[in-house]
């Protein structure tokens, strides 16, 4: 909100403050200035309009020009200047001899490379107007020469951008601020004077410009009053009003209107003026819009209006979306002779619902669905009657209607002094709390054993309850008179969440392994979760309500995406590392409902055909499953081997080469894992294969208490080893083939064996097997746990583990 | 005799040095000693030497036997040594660069949470987590934010459908879920589990519907403190942001308290920074968070009785942090994930 600093000074006639003091009070008050300009011309003696007659080279300086400049007095001045921006013709402030321009630079007749200036020209920096001093300021209104530059420009003010929390509808106002202002200053604050009495006014007698005032909303109208002035003359607005509205960024339009605008921006209340012959059946009803009702607003944009819009009607037409903006049809133009002024008071929710729904915000829809000050309407009504009756003349109509009302009970709130101190932890004494209250006008009385009362202003309606006083008396004492005091350090409380620890170890295992970890979106494109030309969306349900773009549609269901981008990303830089890892949270869709998942997702960009001095080997599918066990075995979760099962026809993933563990149904994660397809990213530019996972985990499952460990005894004898080969269909999976051979091999494990270990160490196909066979080899570790096996206690072992195999699975021993 | 014995020596002695492997050696040695061996034939004829001159042959075979093995012995360990050499490779030049990759790098903005977190950590507050999909109750009804209040529009917050179903993030009844546009969400959900005193950290992303620009992002982090206890004070909150403030920016920064205006805290304060080194950035004063004493209704939505309890806390972007603290001037750059941003922050 803009502010005017000689404005303010209309309320605060002892403030003396310089603009940065100014400034420093509202951000330590809690209105944060966002930006000050200084606008107008000081009073300037000597510097007037003059006009560029002829320019032509200095004749010993490159860089100035020698012109003749009309500067009114008959005589053109010859005047040297080194600006470029200017030609013959153009209007511009000369400064003559004896002006002093701001900053104490004195003009005076002088000389300039051997040549005689008598003045001059002047940038909008020179006369301290802003930083701009590209070039001379051209008068492009080519105001009459001679005249004085102040008349040219209005008064030197102060303006200040400030930011007024939602909390604060009442500094929605020049008054308002200046509230602020003389609390903090301690200064005394005046109003404006009211010429119309209240007491000249009449509800029921006399004449008015309408016969009928209803509110047949009430619910969003809680108040509503009318006032008639007749005979008005619309003109344009003295100087002073029109050089206040500039001043705030308003364009003047005519006095009336000029007058409601001025008084919204004085106290905060908005209104509004309706021409009385435009409205028709001389009815006002403040009604529900109808569905479809149209109605153009003084934004010249048709808008169609539906019944939760309150509307202000004649007997005919909705003539003002209420709080909001007015039409064309009832505006108050040059021909307006009678004026039936609004000052009312609409429920805020309702006029910020409207609003929003019309995207039309205005300074009146602002303030009401802020919160006005009930007690201030008729109060502002008075004050813009004055200024209409002395701007516009005319004579007001006794009768005036006030519908609903606008009295509201007074908050009064029980504090004590100690309670105030106790919450801030230091504080004046009493007297020094009670002033900082009393300066923003509440009415403290006390009631006895250290407690007050303390009468809360209508106009701040966010003042309930006694913490809300705590925050009134810092402000007011000042934030900056909080003593430095120790942190008070207790033990520690609580456990890190395991999710942040776990974090931690997964960070320090993937930067270990010179991984680098990236952050990517967590909204992601459908685009980039389907293959080119499919239209179908593959996950509708990840798909927000509400999306800003179509860069970020969907909740993404997996990291791998990410993981490519950021490949391409880095595609060009042939010393990147190609091995990237990212943690946040991934979502999948189980059993119809959807869950959010730690998200934990890694690439490797296989470059094994990178020129190094000394050959290494590349990576593959089984280096990516491997890294897929260890971090989700600090997570303290083990995905059994033969929970993996290739996945087939995945967007990213390779056919043969890429698979999915787990499923969220039955385990506490889900992996997709391998090589990802070829045409994929080669799509992103890639060369060379991709290796890459995403792994969702429960957060729940990190939770769990881990399993308490028990020590078990183990033998001392030492091991002895046997290895075997297993013929098997070539379909058939290795961790299906491992779990006949370990079930045959727990069968003979007993109190004097067991079969300690079976390790698949081979995988063969081709000569000595069938084509559509496979040879798997495993070695199997005995031992004894009070004893050193015997070779025939082994062999005997081994052979029944053979038979067993033979006998009940679909698999042959290799002999 | 003599002579044979002594011719047996020097060969032996003269074919030793051209050995080159286990299995000549095994052949030379049997050409000697094994069964067929030369010296094996003499010792052969021990039996044939006449009684009295066995004494004497005998010493002499003795003697030839501990000569020929010492050669055995000699030609064994220069074999070792060829076998380890052979092993260990020829001398490496340690001057040449390892082919493998260089220990990872942890993102900045991690980097920025776990310093922040640190200095937390050190008077006593440690992290709580939750999820980020949220419902309107945590993340504003609990809050103190009412229905109406522009934050909550579908044009600054992201939602789900109605019809969406989350089966591990908990409603309280039957409102809508969102994408967490703060992580104060988490303090309401542990306030709720876990009883005062409490002193947590809920660092996580956040979302808010806003067009991404060099100061906007599409997601971004924050980090917030809460600390519920008795008799917890504004001075008490001041306190822990100047120990912040000096442990992130060192001794000479200072901190400033504006009052503002949150929902959920009363009072509330914008807080600004300055130290030395932040000079560059043009003002004197950096806003760096929001904080402020919790607000009795918050403490009341949870279960809490206000008149025993009271707390503080306060939020930052961890984005914003690391943008001041590392100088970079434009928030893309934190998930553009370019290699040659990242190994800055190695």
């Amino acid at each position: 909100m803009l502010i005017s600093l000689d404005w303010i000074k209309n309320y605060l006639p002892e403030l003396r403050k310089s603009a940065e003091e100014i400034e420093e009070a509202l951000t330590l008050i809690g209105f944060e200035v966002e930006g000050i300009e200084r606008r107008g011309l000081v009073p300037l003696q000597h510097v007037v309009v003059g006009e560029v007659l002829e320019k032509a080279q200095h004749p010993n300086a490159d860089r100035l020009s020698l012109c003749k400049v009309n500067v009114g007095t008959g005589t053109p001045a010859q005047i040297v200047c080194g600006a470029r921006n200017f030609k013959v013709g153009d209007r511009v402030p000369v400064a003559l001899p004896g002006a002093e321009l701001p900053g104490g630079f004195v003009i005076k007749k002088t000389k300039l490379r051997d040549v005689d200036s008598e003045g001059m020209m002047c940038s909008a920096r020179e006369l301290g107007m802003g930083e701009d001093h590209s070039g001379l300021l051209i008068l492009e209104q080519r105001p009459e020469i001679g005249t004085p530059v102040n008349e040219v420009f209005p008064e030197a003010d102060t303006v200040f951008d400030v930011e007024v929390t939602p909390n604060r509808p009442d500094c929605l106002s020049h008054v308002g601020m200046a509230r602020e202002l003389a609390a903090f200053f301690g200064l005394e604050r005046v109003s404006p004077v009211m010429r119309t009495a209240e007491a000249s006014l009449s509800v029921s007698e006399g004449e008015a410009l309408v016969d009928a005032v209803e509110i047949a909303d009430a619910a969003n109208c809680k108040y509503y009053s009318a006032y008639s002035i007749r005979g008005v003359k619309i003109a344009e607005s003295p100087d002073w009003l029109k050089q206040r509205l500039e001043t705030i960024g308003l364009r003047p339009i005519n006095n009336v209107v000029d007058v409601t605008n001025f008084v919204l921006h004085e106290m905060g209340q908005p209104l509004h003026a309706f021409d009385a012959g435009k409205i028709r059946g001389r009815r006002i009803i403040v009604r529900a819009a109808r569905e479809g009702e149209k109605i153009t607003t003084l934004d010249e944009k048709a808008r169609v209006l539906q019944p939760q819009h309150c509307v202000i009607a004649d007997a005919e037409r909705a003539m003002v979306i209420a709080g909001v903006m007015g039409s064309v049809d009832a505006e108050v133009d040059n021909s307006t002779t009678d004026v039936v002024l609004e000052a009312a008071w609409f429920h805020a929710p309702s006029i910020r619902k409207t609003s929003r729904g019309l995207i039309l915000s205005t300074d009146s829809s602002y303030r009401f669905e802020r919160g006005i000050d009930p007690t201030g309407v008729d109060v502002a009504a008075r004050r813009a009657v004055d200024l209409i009756l002395e701007l516009a003349g005319g004579t007001l109509c006794k009768r005036v209607f006030h519908e609903g009302s606008c009295a509201i009970e007074p908050t009064v709130i029980n504090v004590s002094p100690d309670f105030i101190r106790e919450r801030c932890g230091f504080g004046p004494d009493d007297a020094g709390v009670k002033r900082c209250l009393e300066a923003l006008e509440l009415e403290v009385s006390e009631t006895g054993s250290g407690r007050w009362q303390a009468k809360v202003p209508a106009f701040r309606q966010d003042l309930t309850r006694p913490i809300d006083l705590v925050e009134e008396f810092l402000r007011i004492h000042g934030t900056v008179k909080i003593p430095e005091c120790a942190v008070e350090n207790r033990a520690m409380l609580r456990s890190h969440a395991r999710e942040y620890t776990f974090r931690r170890e997964v960070t320090a295992y993937f930067r270990s392994r010179g991984f680098s970890e990236v952050y990517n979106y967590t909204l992601v494109s459908a685009d980039s979760l389907k293959r080119p030309g499919d239209a179908e969306d593959p996950h509708p349900s990840l798909r927000l309500q509400n999306p800003i773009s179509a860069d970020g549609t969907h909740l993404r269901p997996s990291l791998i995406p990410g993981m490519v981008e950021v490949l391409r990303n880095n595609r060009s830089d042939g010393d990147a590392s190609g091995c990237y890892f990212e943690w946040g949270r991934v979502y999948a869709e189980v059993g119809g409902q959807l869950v959010e998942c730690i998200g934990l997702g890694f690439a490797v960009l296989d470059q094994s055909d990178r020129k190094s001095w000394l050959a290494r080997q590349g990576v593959d599918f089984f280096t990516v499953k491997g890294m897929v066990a260890d971090v989700l075995s600090l997570a303290g979760v083990t995905l059994p081997d033969a929970q993996y099962r290739l996945l087939n026809g995945c967007v990213y993933g390779q056919n043969g080469h890429f698979a999915v563990g787990g499923d969220l149904r039955k385990s506490p994660c889900r992996v997709e894992l391998g090589m990802l397809d070829l045409k994929y990213t080669q799509r992103a530019d890639i060369n060379g294969r991709v290796y890459a996972a995403s792994i969702a985990i429960l957060p729940q499952i990190l939770e769990k208490a881990p399993k308490a460990v028990r020590y078990a005894p183990f033998s001392h004898f030492p091991p002895s080893y046997k290895d075997l080969a297993l013929v098997a269909d070539a379909a058939t999976s290795a961790a299906e083939v491992q779990r006949s051979l370990a079930d045959a091999a727990k069968a003979v494990s007993g109190v004097d064996i067991q079969v300690e270990r079976v390790r698949l160490f081979d995988v063969y196909q081709g000569k000595g097997l069938e084509d559509n066979q496979k040879s798997l080899a495993f070695s199997l570790t005995f031992r004894a746990q009070n004893e050193t096996l015997t070779d025939a206690r082994v062999n005997q072992a081994f052979e029944t583990i053979q038979q067993t195999i033979e006998k009940r699975t679909p698999f042959r021993v290799r002999r | 005799m003599d002579e044979q014995l002594k011719e047996i020596i020097e060969r032996a002695r003269g074919q030793a040095g051209e050995i080159a492997n286990r299995g000549g050696f095994e052949a030379f040695k049997a050409s000697f000693v094994g069964p067929q061996g030369s010296f094996t034939a003499l010792r052969k004829q021990l039996g044939t030497i006449p009684k009295e001159q066995r004494p004497e042959y005998g010493k002499r075979i003795n003697e030839a036997k501990d000569q020929l093995e010492a050669v055995f012995a000699e030609v064994n360990e220069r074999l070792e040594g060829m076998e380890l050499a052979a092993l260990i490779g020829p001398a490496v030049d340690p001057t040449l660069p390892s082919p493998d990759r260089p220990v990872g790098t942890v993102h900045p903005l991690t980097q920025i949470l776990e310093r922040i977190v640190g200095i937390f950590e050190k008077v006593g507050f440690t992290v709580a987590s939750g999820p980020e999909v949220e419902t309107e109750f945590f993340c504003f009804d609990a809050l103190n934010t009412p229905p109406e209040h522009p934050a909550r529009d579908l044009q600054d917050t992201y939602y789900m459908p109605d019809s969406t179903r989350f089966s591990n993030v908990s409603k309280h009844g039957e409102e809508r879920y969102l994408l967490r546009t703060h992580t104060s969400s988490v303090q309401i959900r542990t306030m709720l589990k876990e009883k005062p005193p409490l002193r947590i950290l809920s660092p996580g992303r956040t979302f808010r519907r806003d067009t991404a620009d060099a100061t906007h992002s599409a997601n971004f982090h924050q980090i917030e403190g809460l600390y519920v206890d008795k008799g917890v004070k504004v001075t008490d909150l001041k306190a822990m942001l100047d120990h912040f403030a000096r442990e992130l920016l060192g001794k000479d920064a200072k901190v400033r308290f504006r009052p503002h205006f949150f929902p959920y805290t009363e009072p509330s304060f914008e807080v600004d920074f300055s130290a030395e080194h932040l000079g560059k950035v043009g003002k004197k004063w950096i806003e760096i968070m929001g904080c402020g004493m919790v607000d009795p209704a918050v403490f009341e939505a949870v279960g809490i009785d206000p008149e025993v309890y009271t707390g503080y806390a306060f939020g930052m972007g961890i984005e914003r942090i690391a943008m001041i603290a590392y100088g970079v001037d434009d928030i893309r750059y934190f998930y553009q994930n370019d290699q040659r941003f990242l190994n800055q922050f190695a």
